[in-house]
């Protein structure tokens, strides 16, 4: 699964450490997000495309091998 | 996240400390001629010199690694809940082929056992504490 948290942090003008704040988890968390990493829960997923104020498929979307 | 039953987080302090105490506490007790019972066959009664020896040796050891794995980090959220998780799968995994092999190639059932009390808990915090390392390098490299 891959995002574009980082595009839309960039849009809105926050860092990592302030969405993390705002969905309640620590700055590695967002970090690993970004980079692909780790594949957050549905209610993180959720949380943060609250944040941003849009649907969830447009922050988060499947990948071919998904 | 649904919130999960772990030990507060300055509670890791109170394990380390009680594994650090153990060890004076062992070192005393032994050059007073202390045996841990699991040298010995158990003697017929609690409480004696000896099963107090045991008490505050290997189990005041044994529960100061529980408290430590167990505490709270700062900031609980589910990544580091899914790194606890992977951790405790790999220090079963390593605990049961300790066991099993130990089982197969030692007559000596009672040091299995004490084996047992703590090569879960180090194997756990060790994997732990590492993967946690991990992540907070990956953080600093990328900035």
């Amino acid at each position: 699964m891959k995002n574009n948290i980082r595009v839309e942090r960039a849009i809105k003008d926050i860092t990592q450490g302030d969405l993390a704040e705002k969905v309640g988890v620590s700055r590695q968390t967002i970090n690993t997000i970004e980079s692909n990493k780790y594949v957050p829960s549905t209610v993180l997923a959720l949380k943060i495309a609250r944040v941003f104020g849009k649907p969830l498929e447009e922050i988060f979307m499947l990948e071919d091998g998904d | 996240m649904k919130p999960h039953f772990l030990f507060p987080y300055w509670c890791r302090y109170l394990g380390w400390g009680l594994v650090i105490a153990h060890v004076p506490m062992s070192i005393i007790g032994r050059a007073n001629g202390m045996i841990n019972p699991l040298d010995n066959p158990p003697t017929q009664s609690l409480f004696t010199g000896e099963h107090l020896f045991f008490i505050c040796t290997s189990l005041v050891m044994a529960l100061g690694l529980f408290i430590v794995a167990f505490s709270r980090e700062k900031i609980e959220d589910e990544q580091i809940w899914h790194l606890r998780l992977d951790s405790l799968r790999w220090a079963i995994y390593i605990n049961y082929l300790v066991l099993i092999a130990s089982l197969i190639f030692i007559y000596d059932t009672a040091h299995i056992l004490e084996l047992n009390l703590w090569v879960p808990l180090i194997f756990f915090i060790i994997r732990f504490r590492w993967a946690i390392f991990r992540l907070n390098r990956s953080l600093s490299k990328e900035g």
